[in-house]
């Protein structure tokens, strides 16, 4: 069974460009458009990897990842963080909520699919 | 969903988050600048980039990459939003939003010349000048080794927490696999409690192994890069691995140290002399094999979508706020309508074939089924319908830049924003919109000086206003400036030759003058007001959605525009009339009551008023205006029409009652007879006129002021010589 990957991010086209590349690969993809509402989809569903993006509306990617963690079945799951460069600060909050990997926006659908196949191959 | 839709989507987005940016930016000039705002404001541009880096689109990434330092920087506190940075953010705006519309309409961008001002300003402001270029991420690590197939050494020391952080070691080493070949793996349990100590939930798995494959040694440290944080990672060449080991890079205690040197030396290490002799491999070029293989994905991406039928094609992202809304195209839509109009009348030819029949359940049948297509008429027009927001919004932008220009304090009053109004309408009044905005604040609001003296507040206020009223919609632009001058308009009226010298007009007329063509007072023509569009184009884009526009002006105290429009352009309520044999239709809005005409009037020729209740109203007999034979002995019927403030008494054979009807244009032969603004078809088949109640006031006003100003009418119809008012 194919492998499932969450993507939160408020621009619904990257989520669509993502999970083109994501599918291609032959992954499943379950899109969240922002923390709270990837938080309601999560809804006990095995997930392999979550992708988030930091800077949402309603529930920032941060607090997404805390509160997911803190979910029993989700303990383990594996997130990588989209990120500019210039969040720093951000990544050190992440990295307190067990966030180690990180992409940095803007990037290409092929280098996400890269960095996603490190975490969990199809 | 393909990659074409995508980017159709990625171009709705940013553009929706752009309005956005510019809502934030003008609000947040009158407000306290909010966290949460500011935040917005950066993910704006935050998501533009990030998603234009997704399409390969490496121009708007570049810039917007700037300009999201700037934002960053902005919402940290170290820049606060002041005045010249809200310009300087605004006109980025602009800029980002002419580089997508450039890709939209694949046509050149934006030039490079105000880009490089834009960044130079950015640059000076958030002082990392010249700042990294945005478009690719670093590379992993320097040094890169040009990719030959090799053997090399790999330790990998998982630290303890990686489980928690969601890395399974398992995970990287099958990844690892796809890059080559491992030939042999050690594992190592350094720290493996027993019993109770044992914490599952903690790795104590680490790994030495041996790698065969054609790859860089970039890439390798690129496959640990998320694990790099937690876990000690070495990697060597087979053939220099004890001089990295020497080197010690990863800072490794000794007790480590040492394992790996006696795993590797299992795995094939060679002694540090063999090694020397070995390894004379230096970095040719940096083979970033990830950047290589997006390459040909991104160039099908950034190709322009050529197969896009519609841009408007509907969104089909599942998303909370997008979810309320489904974007249709407009020609279904108005084909949609078209179909309920045919349906209107298919539904009257029933009632009236229901009525003739005379049989009780079938006239209730027929009832029953006009009721539902009246609600499906409502609904599908409410379809069309959208709120006047949308092209008040972009003013407050228009307001703001005009002001700075003319060095005038002006703020903008927005008034009924959610009123809602035929989509085919809003597009057209924009820019009548815009133009009366620009003169109200041109020629309307006085400078701040003249303000003071007059008593006013210095800040001058203009007013957008919106509402429903009987039928139609009314929109108000209003200010509270110098009111127009009526003897300046009526001195260049009579320069111009657009009226004579001793004509005699009413305040509304002299307003009214300005929409002529070519006119304008204003002693100097500035760069705002005089930009061609003379308020006769105003006029005409109002008159050709039907609508009428009328000036109230009061000296130093304000100018009011008042447009009326009608709610929509497809089907209008009409008010049924006998005129001879045939049938015409009034729009029900313009009607306001009906009275019998009485008994004394009915010959007279002369008698071109009635007294409607101590009122004066001028009288049209529509069946010799139209020049049609009269109706022998018809009870004739007087129906008051109003448009604007004047009333007009329509003198009909027969009054038939109101019906819902279609309009359908008239072809174009017909096009010079104004009276008649259309035609519509009656349910038994007929085809029915529909008159236009402007045109037929219009001309009764013409006629009166024709005829009072010959002397012989006024004696006899014994009329003061003075105009009514």
């Amino acid at each position: 069974m194919a492998k499932t990957i969450m993507i939160v991010d408020d621009s619904s086209s990257l989520r669509t460009v993502v999970g083109l590349a994501l599918k291609g690969a032959g992954y499943d993809v379950v899109e969240g458009c922002d923390g709270r509402d990837a938080l309601a989809k999560l809804d006990g569903r095995k997930i392999h990897l979550v992708i988030s993006d930091v800077n949402m509306p309603n529930m920032d990617g941060i607090t997404f990842v805390k509160q997911m963690k803190n979910l029993p079945a989700y303990k383990f799951t594996p997130v990588i963080m989209l990120t500019t460069e210039a969040s720093e600060a951000k990544k050190t909050e992440g990295r307190d909520a067990g966030v180690k990997a990180w992409v940095v926006k803007p990037f290409q659908p092929q280098q996400m699919l890269m960095a996603v196949q490190k975490l969990v191959l199809p | 969903m393909n990659l074409d839709q995508a980017i159709q989507a990625f171009f709705d987005e940013a553009f929706e988050l752009l309005q956005q940016m510019e809502d934030i930016l003008l609000d947040a000039e009158s407000t306290q600048s909010d966290p949460e705002l500011l935040n917005a404001l950066f993910r704006t541009i935050h998501t533009i980039k990030g998603s234009a880096g997704l399409f390969a689109l490496d121009g708007i990434v570049g810039f917007t990459h700037q300009v999201e330092n700037a934002l960053d920087r902005l919402r940290s506190g170290e820049l606060t939003l002041n005045e010249n940075l809200t310009s300087l953010l605004l006109r980025c705006h602009d800029h980002v939003k002419a580089m997508l519309q450039a890709l939209v309409n694949q046509s050149d961008g934006p030039d490079e010349a105000s880009q490089a001002a834009l960044l130079a300003e950015l640059a000076a402001l958030t002082a990392t000048a010249g700042g990294t270029p945005a478009s690719e991420p670093e590379p992993a690590t320097a040094t890169a080794d040009t990719a030959a197939t090799m053997d090399w050494l790999l330790y990998l020391g998982f630290g303890p927490d990686v489980l928690r952080h969601g890395l399974d070691p398992a995970s990287f080493l099958s990844y690892l696999a796809t890059l080559g070949e491992v030939s042999h793996v050690i594992p190592l349990l350094p720290g493996l409690q027993a019993g109770t100590a044992y914490d599952p939930e903690q790795n104590y798995l680490q790994l030495a192994l041996r790698f065969r494959g054609e790859t860089t040694l970039a890439t390798l440290h690129d496959v640990f890069e998320f694990a790099r944080e937690d876990s000690h990672i070495l990697i060597a060449p087979l053939a220099g691995a004890a001089a990295t080991l020497a080197r010690n890079e990863a800072g490794l205690g000794d007790t480590e140290l040492a394992q790996v040197h006696a795993h590797w030396l299992t795995l094939g290490m060679q002694t540090p002399d063999e090694a020397v002799a070995a390894s004379p491999d230096e970095p040719e070029q940096a083979a970033d094999s990830g950047a290589q293989s997006a390459a040909p994905l991104a160039a099908s991406v950034a190709a322009p979508p050529a197969g896009s039928s519609n841009p408007k094609k509907a969104k089909t992202a599942e998303k909370a706020g997008e979810g309320r809304f489904i974007r249709v195209e407009a020609e279904k839509l108005d084909a949609l309508i078209n179909l309920i109009g045919e349906l209107v009348i298919a539904g009257a030819a029933g009632n009236l074939l229901a009525r003739q029949h005379g049989a009780m359940a079938l006239q209730e049948w027929s009832q029953g089924i006009s009721t539902l297509i009246e609600q499906i008429r409502t609904g599908t027009l409410s379809m069309r319908m959208v709120q006047i927001g949308e092209i008040f919004n972009r003013f407050p932008r228009v307001v703001r830049d005009v002001t700075k220009e003319l060095g005038k304090d002006v703020q903008l009053d927005i008034v009924g924003a959610d009123t809602e109004l035929d989509k085919s309408m809003i597009d057209k009044l924009g820019d009548p919109l815009m133009h009366l905005i620009r003169n109200a604040i041109d020629h309307g609001i006085e400078t701040v000086a003249v303000r003071t003296e007059r008593g006013k507040p210095a800040r001058g206020t203009v007013r957008l206003n919106a509402y429903h009223e009987s039928g139609s919609i009314l929109i108000e632009v209003s200010d509270d400036g110098g009111g127009l001058h009526r003897d300046r308009i009526l001195a260049k009226a009579i320069d111009r030759g657009l009226i004579t010298a001793d004509a005699a007009l009413t305040e509304q007329e002299i307003f009214a003058l300005i929409f002529e063509p070519g006119f304008s007072t204003a002693a100097q023509v500035t760069s705002i007001s005089g930009r061609g569009v003379g308020m006769d184009v105003v006029r005409r884009s109002i008159e050709q959605l039907r609508g009428t526009i009328q000036i109230d002006s009061t000296p130093d105290v304000g100018t009011v525009f008042r447009i009326r429009l009608p709610l929509t352009l497809a089907i209008i309520d009409g008010f049924l009339v006998e005129i001879g044999k045939a049938t015409y239709v009034i729009p029900l809005e313009a009607v306001i009551e009906c009275i019998e005409l009485p008994e004394a009037l009915r010959d007279a020729s002369h008698a071109d008023h009635l007294n409607l209740r101590g009122e004066l109203l001028p009288l049209l007999r529509l069946a010799s205006f139209l020049e049609v034979p009269a109706a022998e002995n018809a009870r004739q019927n007087v129906v008051v029409v109003r448009t604007g403030d004047r009333k007009v008494g329509l003198v009909v054979d027969g009054l038939l009652g109101e019906f819902q009807t279609v309009i359908k244009p008239l072809g174009s032969m017909f096009s010079h007879i104004k009276v008649i603004g259309g035609s519509t078809i009656l349910g038994n088949g007929q085809i029915a006129l529909i008159l236009d109640v402007n045109e037929l006031v219009q001309h009764v006003t013409l006629r009166d002021s024709a005829r009072f100003s010959l002397t012989h009418d006024f004696a006899m119809l014994g009329i003061s010589s003075q105009p009514t008012k």
